[in-house]
Parts: structure tokens; C-alpha cells; sequence
């Protein structure tokens, strides 16, 4: 159904039940706005959307519309202004945003607005991308008639954490942030107290303002009064240049601006000022987690190798670029098939792609270090064209499990958490409880390690094989299976908690068979998604690497050289250096001189990011396109380029020249990517919310999208059949199943060359179940030993009532060396 | 700990409550544990928190938005006087500030005995009857309506008489 109605003389037609400031906007119009934002539910706050309202006259006795004397609806003005916010159009309505009464009526609040806030623009960070100071300048009358020494003075720069800061003068009390913080990601960390004008936001968390999504508070803050520790102070608006990027650090794939500003600070050359959204309705709207916010750091970091490296007399020293390059093809080239390419998903398409070609033309292979399988299963039964979390509904359901969205992919863990306030089933099936549970319909718990049975229990009530009869399950598990029956999309995200390579491949099996007996292969919100470890494992799959299921050691068995590129496997397992000790060759590519390049025979140094053009293909096979911010930093290249000049040295035919060109290969190359170019990446249409103009119907300072939605591949489809694998079992016997389980804050190279996030960083702590702290017979303060495959750690201890029965967690990327789910002993650390 | 020192209250509070809805049970224990705790700290907004699965931060907006619930410490009488607009256009701030001087002290203190903190706050419903205040002590609270300081000092007065007798009482009875 849809309703006309006529604002400011134009006629608009729009579905019933849209808001007037949404109907106006569609129109054209802006009704200023500071506490409506159309991502949130309007509470109508603020006032300043006032405007005159016309509503056709009836006939009281009859219900009959009354005419004026031309034979046209009467239609009567009420005697107040409303508010546009609060109300959804009607039939024949006459609507007056720009008369002189609605004006007059906005100037007033604004008046009002301005008796306690402080006129220092020239200070604020919000200056000149302020709805506040823009209204101000639209509608404010030139004095205000309240009593300047009557000002009520408040703190200016009030810490709610470390990451963001309240400056209380300038709060105008509309609660953006704060029903943000409830209603988008349910973390009621920051609250009202007090009343009236002595209303303040206050936290009483710990750490203060403690929410993964605290940044986006700042963006639709529509004045001053939310900024972060990172942007505050640092720049202008208008000074900045802005450069469109996706964040490298989880398989989302949100969409980013790079603000950046030439300094003096950097010999002239440009800075990352800030890292902002950018719009993406299909991938993460207008919100980025405060990882991929705040992180950025490491790229301006003072480690980082500004040089080639190649070891002289057992020392790593300085190198030209062509001494490191031809000692590196020198040692590959004595290798040849015995050459072994080692690459994570934090490398984009084109580097992977050349690293890929390279070990293929020496007859070596290029393995992903990334321990999960199912990106070849992706690429079967990936979701469907056009599939978007936003867009699910009631009749759609979702299944999540082995995997702990809020950690590991936060703005998919937010975007499922509203698709299930909107109606869509989701299942949640993990051996413990994770934040997702709080908004599942259907929470299936199993046993540790035990996803794969979970998964094929729902496949056989789903219609499966009878032999998977015997994985049937308790009654969650079949409500669960009966509620993926009923929907009629299903989206399946699996993840790798409490499974080793082995585990995961079946369970990506499991889930594709899940997928397959629903019959909507292909179509959109239907389908697998992986929760991959990195940005781009997805693409590194789709570029042909794949991981060596028996592990690292076994793939450099009888390797003679090795070349590593953003990897760090030494760094990850200490224990791991013996293999990479014994290589006549190693090479590693990185941006940082990591434990692994620390054994290097030939350091080549890499770009980060933020110097980069290159894609990435996200975990909903949407392949998205960076572009540089800032100039490279001196001495590095891009990985593609280093990759094609080693080539070169041994007579490999690779692009050295631009990322499009390296792309443009791919396209020829891929069959996935056949025929695509940067130009379909850069491809952009009107998204609705608008954000990141100069309106006064102010969305938030995210970027507006004009350097593409990228493009989401479609699944080839199911082909030849699939059979389910039994499920590798997991017993710990009398020891503990130790699990690593994925933090958004670990100890990575990127959080630990960041200092704004230092404080949030997860600590390296088994945790433990009470119960199993009793019976271990440990005090409450102390450490306790693990020992597992005859090595032994001594850990600090934390207990949660989470842990499942017969099993540990332990902060996965924390410093200790385990990536597989394994049997520990635990004991009373004796000291 | 309220959890251990008021086991059956808590348990008769939250039994008015479906047990999905813990939440609305926040203002009843909320006054539980003004009264274990003297005031509301931070640590008392914990446990109320933590007994209903709130956010602290949650609670805490409560506990600022209801004038019934103290987060810092004051007299034995808490007299809140109502000084938004209507009441202020009636005298009410006059008369608060008046208040204050007469007992020689700031908005939000105590008085040096002990006996009677004054507190401006935001509407009590009642502005055709100001200056009105609520007068909040051991026994409850009641409305003190169409005041004047002669009325308040009055009161003020007897007030401390009583809080003497009642010290001569518990004196007398140790």
C-alpha cells in the first residue's frame, strides 16, 4: 500500500507507514534532524524536526472528507507544529516544512539548543561536519536572549574510556549513542543520569565505555560531544583527503574511508588521520567494529622493514633490491620443484594470484597457512547473488555454528543479531555460550569438538542419509532442524572453534550437504559462509592456494627453499623453527622483521594497506576493491610487485606493473573472476539511508559509496554430489580438551604495533570451569601447568561458568603456541 | 552482599516478576539496597545489576533519574525542592536559595548536625502548589506544598527536636 500526500507544494507518493522525514527526504527535502537517525527507532527528543501538518477534514457524523467550495478536500492545520520524526504520512496530507511558522518553530529550538551549548567551532572536532553548526547557520537567530552567565558548565573532556571522549557542554541530549549502544548492538554501557539540563552520559563499565562498536557513537553524534581518542584533535574536516579501502582484518569486508592529511610530521607526505565507514547496505551498512577503526596504527609503525634484508657471515644486513631479489631467485631457482610458497589470507587477489603463478611455473606448490578448510565447497555453495543479512526476514533462517561471531566478524555478529530482531530464525550452535545466543531462537549445545556430529544430526533430520540417524541429537538440536526445514532461505555460517583442519573440512561437508538438501543452491540468503581467520582466505582459495591438511612441517618435508609472504609461522609456534632452520633458502615478505624473517636468508619489505590497490574477496565471496591513502612508505612495495620482480629473475612473464593489469589476468585466468575489472568493483548505486553529505537530515559522518560495492560472486553450484565424512572424534580421555577460541583483540602484529588498543588486548589465561578449579584444587590467585605432547607451559587461570565440561579455553593469537583443539593435563603449577 | 544478607527479599521481589522479565524487578531492589547501603554506590548498583543481568550502566541511569534514590550520602532528612520552570516562576528558587542561607549552607549539603541535606530537583508534579519540596527521611517521604522559609524553618525545627528525642530515647534504653 502507499500513501500520497504534498510537502511543500510537490507531490510524493511513498509506502504507508514510512516516517515524514523519510518521505520528505525520498522527495528531496530535508527536515533537520538531530535525534532521528533511520537506522533507529525515532523517539522524537529533540524537537527540531517541526513541521505543519494538513490533514484532510471529515465529516464527524459521517466520516465523510469534507470539501471547500472549489469541490476539493478541506485541509485543516492543526495549532501546533509536529514533529516529522515521530509520525508516518497519510492519504492526502499537506505537508509545510519551509513555511514561515515551521522556520520560526525550528529557530526556537535551536535557540534553545544553543542556551547551554558552547559556541567553540573553531576548536571542535565536529566543526565542519556538523548538523549543529550548519542548522546554526541556517536558522539560528543571531543572539540568544537567555542569560549568558545562566550557561551551565560542565567537563569538557571527560574520558568514557580510552578510545572515546565526552565533552559534556556539548551534548544536546538526544541519545544516539546511547540508544545506539542499546537497540544496534545491545551493550547498554553508556547511559543518561540525571535529568533535565543537568542530564549527563556517564559509564560505568570496565573497561569504561567497553563495547566493540563504541567508534560509531562518535559518527551520528550529531555535534561535538562524542570524539575518539584517535581523530580528536588531529585534524580539520576540510582539510582532509579521503581515500576508499575495506579492512584487512576479518572476513566482513566493511567498506572504509581513510581520511588522510599531508604533515609536516611526515616529511610532507600524507597520514592516516582516520579510518571511517563507509556505506555498504550489503555488507555493513554505515558501521565498522573499533578493530578496524583504531588498528590502522601499525602502518605508521617505526618497526616496520623500510628495507631489503639478506644474511651475510650468519647476520641479517641491508640490501639493495636487486642484491635481496637475486639471492632470493638464486636460491629458488635451485630449489626449483622443490620450492615451497607459504601465504595467508591477509595478502589481496593479486599478490596471491602472482605468488600462486610463480611456484606453479617453478613446479613448487603455494600453500595457505590459514588452518580451515572449505573455501572449495565455498565456491560451490557460497551464498547466492544478491544475498544480503539486511535484507533477511521472518521467513528466513540462519545457522551459525563453531564459530563466535562477536569475536571473529563483529559487524556480522551485529547485522545477525538485528536480522533476528526482525523475525529471522537463528540457530546458534556452539559447545558454549557466545554473545549470539542472547538473540537465537534455537541454541544447540554439543559436545567439545563435536560440531561436525551437531551439523550432520540437522542434515539427517533435514532428509539425509538414515545411516546419519545416529547423529539425531537431543530435542534443541531437532527444533533447530525442524525450524531450517520450515524457512525458506537458509544462510549457514561455520567457523573453526574446537576443530582441527580435519574437523573443519567435514564440517564445511556437513553444511554444504545442509545447504544442497534445502535445493536453493545458488539463490540468494542461501548458502555457506566460512568465519576464515583472515580478510581474503576466501580469495586466497579462489586464486588456487590451499592449506596442507597434515599440517606446515609436513609440506616443508623435502623442501629446499621456502618463501614465505604475510606469514609469521615461527612467531606462532616457536616450537615450529626446526624445519624452516633446515631450508638451503628461506625467504620472508612481511611488514615487520617477524620471528620467522628473523631466520631468513633474503627479507624482502612489504606495503601495508593503506599504501595498497588490490582486492579482496570477503567471506560472502563479494570481491571489493583498496585503493592507496598515502603514499608507500620508502623502501617497500607491493607484495603482487615483489612477487613479479623475483619472477622476472627467473624467467616468469608476471605483471609488474599495476594492480588493474595483475587483475585483468586473474579476470582471464579464474573462472570465477572471468571477465570482471576494477571498473565493475568501482561500480556504485543510491543506497538508502543517504549518508555523508552536507544535509541537515544527518545520517552520520560515514562516507558516502562512490568508489564501489564491489561485486559478489555466484556459487557455481552443487555439481557432482557430495558425501558426508564420518566426523574425526576428539577424546581427551582423563586430560582436558584444550580450545583455542578466537578474541577480536589478540595478540597479533597488527593490535601489538597499535598503542590506542593496547589496554583491551586479551590476556593470555586459561579459562576454567569453577568446577574443575575445585577439583583441581587450585587457590584462587596463581598459575597452574599444561602439559601436552611433552611440552608444558605455565598459564595464569580465569574461570568461567562458560567452559564446557571436559574441556579449557584459552585466547587463541594470546602467546601461546596451540592452534588445534588438544588433550592437556593440567595441574597446580608448584611455585 | 545483598544476595547473602536478603536472600528471601530478593527472592519475594522477584517472585511479583515472570521470570523472563528479571529486569523489571530494578526499582524494588534498588530500594532494598538503599537501605542495606545508606546510599546507592557503585558497588550496590553492581550487585542490583548483577542480581537481574543489567548493566551496571543500565542501573546507574535509574538510580540518576529518580530522585527516591540517593547516590551520595546526606542528612538523616533529604528535603528536595522542585525549582523547574513553573515552580521557579512561583519563587521556588527564591525560596530554595533563601533555605540555604537561612541554614548557612550550599545547594546539596548537610546541615553540620547532620540532620537535614537540601536538594534541588526536577519536577515533582506538583507545581501549582509551589514552592512545594519532598521531604524524604527514615519514616517515608511526604509533600510539603504552598511553602514559605517561616513554614520550612518550622519544620526544619521540629525535626531536629525529634532527632534529639529520639537520641535521649536510645540513649536512655542502652
Amino acid at each position: 500500500m502507499s500513501v500520497t500526500l504534498t510537502i511543500d507544494g510537490t507531490e510524493v507518493t511513498v509506502p504507508e507507514g514510512t516516517l515524514l522525514v523519510d518521505a520528505a527526504k525520498r522527495r528531496g527535502t530535508d527536515v533537520p534532524v538531530f535525534c532521528y537517525h533511520p537506522k533507529m527507532k525515532p523517539v522524537g527528543m529533540c524537537r527540531v524536526c517541526l513541521v505543519e501538518i494538513g490533514r484532510p477534514a471529515r465529516d464527524r457524523a459521517t466520516g465523510e472528507s469534507l470539501l471547500d467550495e472549489s469541490g476539493d478536500p478541506l485541509i485543516q492545520f492543526g495549532p501546533n507544529l509536529e514533529t516529522a520524526c515521530t509520525i508516518t504520512v497519510g492519504q492526502g496530507w499537506q505537508v509545510r516544512v519551509s513555511s514561515e511558522k515551521a522556520i520560526q518553530g525550528r529557530k526556537e529550538i535551536v535557540e534553545y539548543l544553543l542556551t547551554s551549548h558552547p559556541l567553540d567551532c573553531p576548536i571542535c572536532d565536529k566543526g565542519g561536519e556538523c548538523p549543529l553548526q550548519d542548522l546554526t547557520m541556517g536558522h539560528g537567530s543571531g543572539e540568544s536572549r537567555f542569560l549568558f552567565d545562566d550557561k551551565i558548565r560542565l567537563a569538557k573532556r571527560y574520558p568514557l574510556g580510552e578510545l572515546i571522549f565526552l565533552d559534556r557542554e556539548r551534548c544536546i541530549q538526544c541519545a544516539r549513542c546511547t540508544r545506539f549502544q542499546d537497540e544496534i548492538v545491545g551493550d547498554p554501557v553508556i547511559g543518561f543520569y540525571e535529568r533535565g539540563r543537568r542530564l549527563e552520559i556517564v559509564t560505568y563499565s570496565d573497561p569504561g565505555f567497553d563495547s566493540y562498536f563504541s567508534g560509531n557513537t562518535t559518527d551520528i553524534c550529531p555535534v561535538g560531544a562524542l570524539t575518539t581518542a584517535d581523530f580528536r584533535f588531529g585534524a580539520r574536516p576540510w582539510e582532509l583527503n579521503s581515500a576508499a579501502s575495506i579492512c584487512p582484518h576479518c572476513p566482513v569486508g566493511c567498506n572504509l574511508t581513510l581520511s588522510t592529511r599531508r604533515e609536516a610530521s611526515n616529511a610532507g607526505r600524507d597520514v592516516v588521520k582516520r579510518v571511517m565507514p563507509r556505506q555498504n547496505e550489503q555488507v555493513n551498512e554505515i558501521w565498522i567494529c573499533d578493530k578496524g577503526r583504531f588498528v590502522h596504527h601499525y602502518a605508521r609503525s617505526p618497526e616496520r622493514l623500510t628495507s631489503p634484508r639478506v644474511r651475510k657471515n650468519g647476520k641479517l644486513v641491508k640490501a639493495s633490491w636487486n642484491e635481496a631479489l637475486t639471492r632470493a631467485a638464486e636460491g629458488l631457482k635451485g630449489a626449483a620443484s622443490s620450492a615451497v610458497g607459504i601465504a595467508s589470507g591477509r595478502l589481496m587477489n593479486e599478490d596471491l594470484f602472482n605468488l600462486k603463478e610463480l611456484m606453479a611455473a617453478l613446479g613448487g606448490r603455494a600453500i595457505l597457512v590459514d588452518s580451515m578448510a572449505g573455501g572449495n565447497l565455498i565456491q560451490r555453495y557460497g551464498v547466492g547473488v544478491g544475498s544480503n543479512l539486511g535484507s533477511l526476514g521472518k521467513r528466513d533462517a540462519v545457522l551459525v555454528i563453531a564459530a563466535d561471531l562477536h569475536e571473529e566478524a563483529p559487524i556480522w555478529w551485529l547485522r545477525l543479531k538485528q536480522a533476528a530482531e526482525r523475525g529471522t530464525t537463528l540457530i546458534v550452535a556452539n559447545a558454549r555460550a557466545t554473545r549470539l545466543d542472547d538473540y537465537a531462537k534455537h541454541r544447540v549445545r554439543y559436545g567439545p569438538g563435536e560440531a561436525v556430529q551437531a551439523a550432520l544430526g540437522l542434515l539427517h533430520l533435514n532428509g539425509g542419509d538414515p545411516e546419519l540417524a545416529r547423529f539425531e541429537g537431543d530435542r534443541a538440536l531437532k527444533s533447530a532442524a525442524r525450524a531450517i526445514k520450515r524457512a525458506r532461505n537458509v544462510t549457514i555460517f561455520f567457523g573453526q572453534e574446537g576443530l582441527n583442519y580435519a574437523g573443519t573440512e567435514a564440517l564445511a561437508r556437513a553444511c554444504a550437504l545442509i545447504t544442497e538438501s534445502k535445493g536453493r543452491v545458488g539463490k540468494s540468503n542461501n548458502g555457506l559462509v566460512a568465519v576464515w581467520p583472515r580478510a581474503n582466505t576466501q580469495g586466497a582459495w579462489d586464486m588456487g592456494l590451499r592449506p596442507e591438511p597434515a599440517g606446515l612441517h609436513r609440506a616443508l618435508a623435502g623442501a629446499v627453499a621456502a618463501y614465505i609472504v604475510a606469514a609469521d609461522p615461527v612467531g606462532d609456534d616457536p616450537a615450529a623453527a626446526a624445519p624452516f632452520e633446515k631450508l638451503s633458502t628461506l625467504i620472508v615478505q612481511d611488514l615487520f622483521l617477524t620471528a620467522t624473517a628473523e631466520l631468513a636468508d633474503v627479507v624482502l619489505p612489504a606495503q601495508a594497506f593503506v599504501e595498497r590497490a588490490g582486492t579482496f574477496t570477503s567471506g560472502e565471496r563479494r570481491v571489493q576493491r583498496l585503493y592507496p591513502a598515502v603514499g608507500a612508505l620508502a623502501g617497500s612495495l607491493p607484495d603482487w610487485k615483489i612477487v613479479a620482480n623475483l619472477a622476472h629473475r627467473l624467467e616468469v612473464d608476471l605483471e609488474d606493473k599495476a594492480a588493474p593489469l595483475v587483475f585483468e589476468r586473474i579476470a582471464a585466468a579464474v573462472p570465477d573472476y572471468l571477465g570482471l575489472s576494477y571498473d565493475d568493483l568501482a561500480a556504485v548505486e543510491p543506497q538508502w539511508p543517504e549518508v555523508g553529505g552536507a544535509d541537515l537530515y544527518f545520517g552520520g559522518t560515514a562516507y558516502a559509496n562512490k568508489q564501489g560495492l564491489g561485486v559478489q560472486l555466484a556459487p557455481r553450484g552443487a555439481g557432482r554430489p557430495l558425501k558426508w565424512k564420518a566426523p574425526p572424534r576428539a577424546s581427551a580421555g582423563k586430560d582436558l580438551l584444550l580450545t583455542p577460541v578466537t578474541v577480536l583483540y589478540d595478540r597479533g602484529s597488527a593490535l601489538r604495533h597499535s598503542r590506542l588498543l593496547e589496554g583491551r588486548i586479551a590476556p593470555l589465561q586459561l579459562i576454567l570451569h569453577p568446577d574443575e578449579i575445585e577439583r583441581l584444587g587450585l587457590s584462587e590467585a596463581g598459575e597452574v601447568e599444561i602439559s601436552w605432547d611433552g611440552r608444558s607451559e605455565r598459564l595464569k587461570f580465569a574461570a568461567s561458568t562458560d567452559v564446557p565440561p571436559g574441556s579449557a579455553l584459552v585466547p587463541r593469537g594470546a602467546g601461546l603456541a596451540l592452534s588445534d583443539p588438544t588433550p592437556v593435563t593440567v595441574r597446580r603449577s608448584n611455585s | 552482599m545483598l544476595a547473602e544478607n536478603y536472600t528471601q527479599e530478593i527472592e519475594a521481589i522477584l517472585a511479583k516478576y515472570p521470570s523472563d522479565q528479571k529486569r523489571s524487578a530494578v526499582m524494588p531492589l534498588l530500594f532494598l539496597a538503599q537501605r542495606e547501603y545508606g546510599t546507592l554506590t557503585n558497588e550496590a548498583i553492581t550487585e542490583v545489576g548483577e542480581l537481574i543481568g543489567l548493566q551496571t550502566t543500565e542501573v546507574a541511569s535509574l538510580v540518576g533519574f529518580y530522585s527516591l534514590y540517593h547516590d551520595r550520602p546526606g542528612g538523616k532528612y533529604r528535603i528536595q525542592v522542585c525549582t523547574d520552570l513553573p515552580c521557579a516562576l512561583k519563587g521556588a528558587q527564591a525560596f530554595a536559595d533563601e533555605l540555604c542561607e537561612k541554614l548557612d549552607i550550599e545547594m546539596g549539603e548537610t546541615t553540620p548536625d547532620g540532620q537535614v541535606t537540601i536538594e534541588q530537583v526536577m519536577c515533582l508534579a506538583a507545581c501549582d502548589r509551589a514552592p512545594l519540596f519532598q521531604l524524604q527521611g527514615p519514616n517515608g517521604f511526604r509533600y510539603h506544598e504552598d511553602q514559605s522559609i517561616g513554614s520550612a524553618m518550622a519544620l526544619i525545627e521540629s525535626l531536629r527536636v525529634r532527632g534529639q528525642v529520639d537520641r535521649a530515647h536510645r540513649l536512655t534504653a542502652s
